[in-house]
């Protein structure tokens, strides 16, 4: 009987001794935030250390989870089961999920006001700001200049010119461009690149994305030409079937390693391409259209910081955001992903690697309709792109591809606003 | 004694019974991540789902493999079997090589082919391919193939498991038999067909259910592998119902998806199990 007693009593001193520090972090002397995103620590490795620096009370645990291990359905179950991180880098998904009220409305917060307004629109639902940009992304097509050089060639200007490209690579025995096409984004962004370029720069065509979120017009119908434009690169073989057997990092090691003069990504695979290949002479050029012109990347705000409604340190997450709201951090946020800010003032210098997307940059012409105006843009965009993995094994024709991705709107509009 | 099972039974409640239960009644409600209050609408997600072609070529695909990888599996596990079972030398060595393949996790299995199996320069499969003259296969990337790519991986590393299975049984089929087979005049085949096959059913009914729901099931190879693709060509039931129901946030959507996933699981299981109930009367 003593024996159990004295066992009782030391379970409780044991607890107790237990619950001090726990106390203690819980008075707030080290608050520890979830952060999760799509993009990998090391692409924001400059900005996490400086907000370590600057906010010595917030611990962060970063948790990455790429879009391609499906960022999106986990982070879905998260919020559901009331479990989510307490800030999320979030892009397509942000009005759906403010929409549903699982995200803290940011309206109200000085910060947002430092941004300029074409960086918060697209986290923008009913009037109310729901996430801050970070930096821009964008997406072109990067080259080995070494590669262009040795043999003559020059950065296109047009899609014709660009397919040209492809046939003087591969005629002096170099395999011109590589895609990890098991993947149903590279297309999906690519051939989005030559729509920028043959509708989006028409003004006339400036409010189709608003109607798109009602149903109201349809890809198939005003997308067809410039796609179909775009698909002349699988016509001409500029794009091969094989590649539908790659991924994403075996095409991108192929292109690092020289085995390849072309490969479509963005400046997040900066760090990596250097890490693979210290020596490679890169570049990047934008995804051209029909006429010869500046060509237009696919890109924008391409993600944001947002907060859990349901978050339980919402006063930390709010600091963090704050904090990213000062040049000091949109500085950092660039280290490591060079990008421009959205933060009003300030203008970052992009690099040598950029230079070729300087006239493009200074027309404007950087977008992504998914990210920046449909309501339903990563349902819809997965599949358009998957539907052009089958454009390109040829089981399927631009136009099904493009009814595929109207489908898609059109069943989430019915299932979410009606 | 019922009181020993009750854990058991709160469990089995609590993971499987209401999880399922919960599923039946969420297909028929509109919910979703982005619709947190759901509310009734009949069979409308059914109806979605019966009119979508890919959700179609989902199930399809997911029968086929299953069929598919049911038949080759045990055919070449009941082969293996019957040979290893004889006293050969490295029988023991062999039984172990077939049956490593089963200890290893799905995915990591799938991502070991994803690099053996792709059609980048590095791929490992078509070099020695090309090593002996042979032309590159677009293993993951060719929509005809993709799934049959998947499930050769399936079929390597399953084969072993089933195969022990199957010698276990066989270890247990009297001598005796075989011997008044042989004086009665029966060849190898006849033996196999007449005493060896008959013999195997208890091996083979658990063999041919075990095969048929893990293929229905299959998920983890593909996402590793090809995640459903290209395009549509390798989505299976489960694949489907993870990436245009959760996903995209359509809860409601992919419990409906659940429910035909049981209804094709169980009508499948059924039909086997008639099968096989036939063939146990008739060798009995």
């Amino acid at each position: 009987m003593k024996r159990k007693s004295f066992l009782a009593l030391l379970l409780c001193v044991v607890l107790m001794l237990g619950a001090v520090p726990f106390s203690a972090a819980a008075e707030g002397e080290v608050v520890t935030l979830r952060f999760m995103a799509y993009n990998p620590a090391q692409s924001r490795a400059t900005y996490l250390e400086f907000l370590a620096d600057q906010l010595p009370g917030i611990e962060i645990v970063f948790e990455y989870v790429s879009l391609d291990d499906d960022f999106n359905g986990i982070l879905n179950a998260q919020l559901e089961a009331g479990a989510g991180p307490d800030i999320i880098e979030l892009g397509g998904e942000t009005k759906l999920l403010a929409a549903a009220g699982r995200l803290l409305d940011l309206s109200d917060q000085e910060f947002v006001a430092k941004y300029a307004q074409a960086g918060l629109t697209p986290y923008t639902w009913e009037g109310k700001v729901f996430g801050t940009p970070l930096q821009s992304w964008y997406e072109g097509i990067f080259y080995n200049k070494a590669i262009f050089a040795e043999h003559g060639i020059s950065v296109p200007k047009s899609l014709d010119a660009f397919i040209q490209v492809h046939k003087d690579l591969e005629a002096a025995g170099v395999k011109p461009q590589t895609m990890g096409a098991s993947s149903w984004e590279p297309m999906m962004k690519q051939s989005i690149g030559v729509a920028n370029n043959e509708f989006y720069s028409d003004p006339a065509n400036a409010g189709f994305d608003a109607l798109f979120n009602t149903s109201e017009v349809s890809l198939a119908e005003s997308w067809l030409p410039a796609v179909t434009a775009w698909a002349k690169v699988i016509e001409e073989g500029c794009l091969t079937t094989d590649m539908l057997g790659m991924s994403y990092e075996q095409a991108q090691a192929e292109f690092a390693s020289g085995g390849a003069a072309m490969w479509e990504s963005g400046p997040w695979a900066e760090s990596d391409l250097f890490a693979a290949n210290p020596d490679l002479d890169l570049g990047m050029f934008p995804i051209p259209g029909v006429s010869e012109g500046p060509g237009w990347l696919v890109g924008g705000p391409g993600s944001s910081l947002v907060i859990n409604a349901k978050s339980e340190k919402i006063e930390a997450a709010l600091q963090v955001l704050a904090l990213t709201a000062t040049p000091e951090a949109q500085i950092a946020l660039t280290a490591d992903w060079p990008g421009s800010s959205f933060l009003i003032g300030v203008n970052l210098d992009l690099g040598d690697v950029y230079a070729d997307c300087a006239e493009a940059f200074a027309a404007g012409n950087v977008y992504a309709p998914w990210v920046a105006v449909w309501d339903f843009g990563n349902p819809v965009v997965e599949a358009y792109g998957k539907s052009l993995q089958e454009v390109l094994s040829g089981t399927k024709t631009v136009a099904e591809a493009l009814a595929d991705a109207d489908r898609m709107n059109a069943i989430m509009i019915d299932e979410i606003k009606n | 004694m019922l009181l020993m099972a009750l854990p058991a039974f709160i469990g089995f409640m609590t993971f499987f019974i209401t999880p399922a239960v919960m599923s039946f009644g969420y297909s028929v409600t509109n919910w979703s991540v982005y619709r947190p209050e759901p509310s009734y609408v009949g069979l409308k997600n059914f109806q979605t789902l019966f009119s979508d072609a890919q959700a179609l070529a989902a199930i399809e695909h997911s029968i086929r493999y299953a069929l598919i990888m049911t038949v080759v599996q045990n055919t070449l596990a009941i082969f293996l079997a019957v040979l290893l079972n004889k006293k050969l030398m490295m029988a023991n060595v062999l039984k172990t090589i077939f049956f490593l393949p089963a200890v290893l996790s799905i995915l990591v299995v799938g991502y070991l082919f994803k690099f053996i199996m792709t059609s980048a320069p590095s791929g490992m499969l078509n070099s020695a391919i090309g090593a002996f003259g042979g032309a590159p296969v677009n293993w993951l990337g060719d929509p005809n193939l993709a799934l049959y790519s998947v499930l050769a991986t399936q079929v390597w590393q399953w084969t072993g498991w089933a195969m022990v299975i199957y010698i276990a049984n066989l270890k247990s089929i009297d001598a005796s038999l075989y011997e008044a087979a042989r004086i009665d005049g029966a060849g190898p085949m006849q033996v196999f067909g007449r005493v060896t096959l008959p013999l195997l059913y208890p091996a083979t009914s658990f063999n041919v259910l075990m095969s048929l729901i893990g293929g229905l099931k299959m998920f983890d190879a593909v996402y590793a592998m090809t995640r459903g693709g290209p395009g549509y060509a390798s989505e299976t039931i489960m694949t489907t119902m993870i990436s245009t129901g959760f996903k995209a946030g359509r809860n409601a959507y992919a419990c409906a998806f659940a429910v035909v996933f049981f209804v094709v699981v169980f009508t499948m299981s059924k039909a086997v199990t008639f099968v096989l109930n036939k063939w146990e009367a008739a060798i009995t």
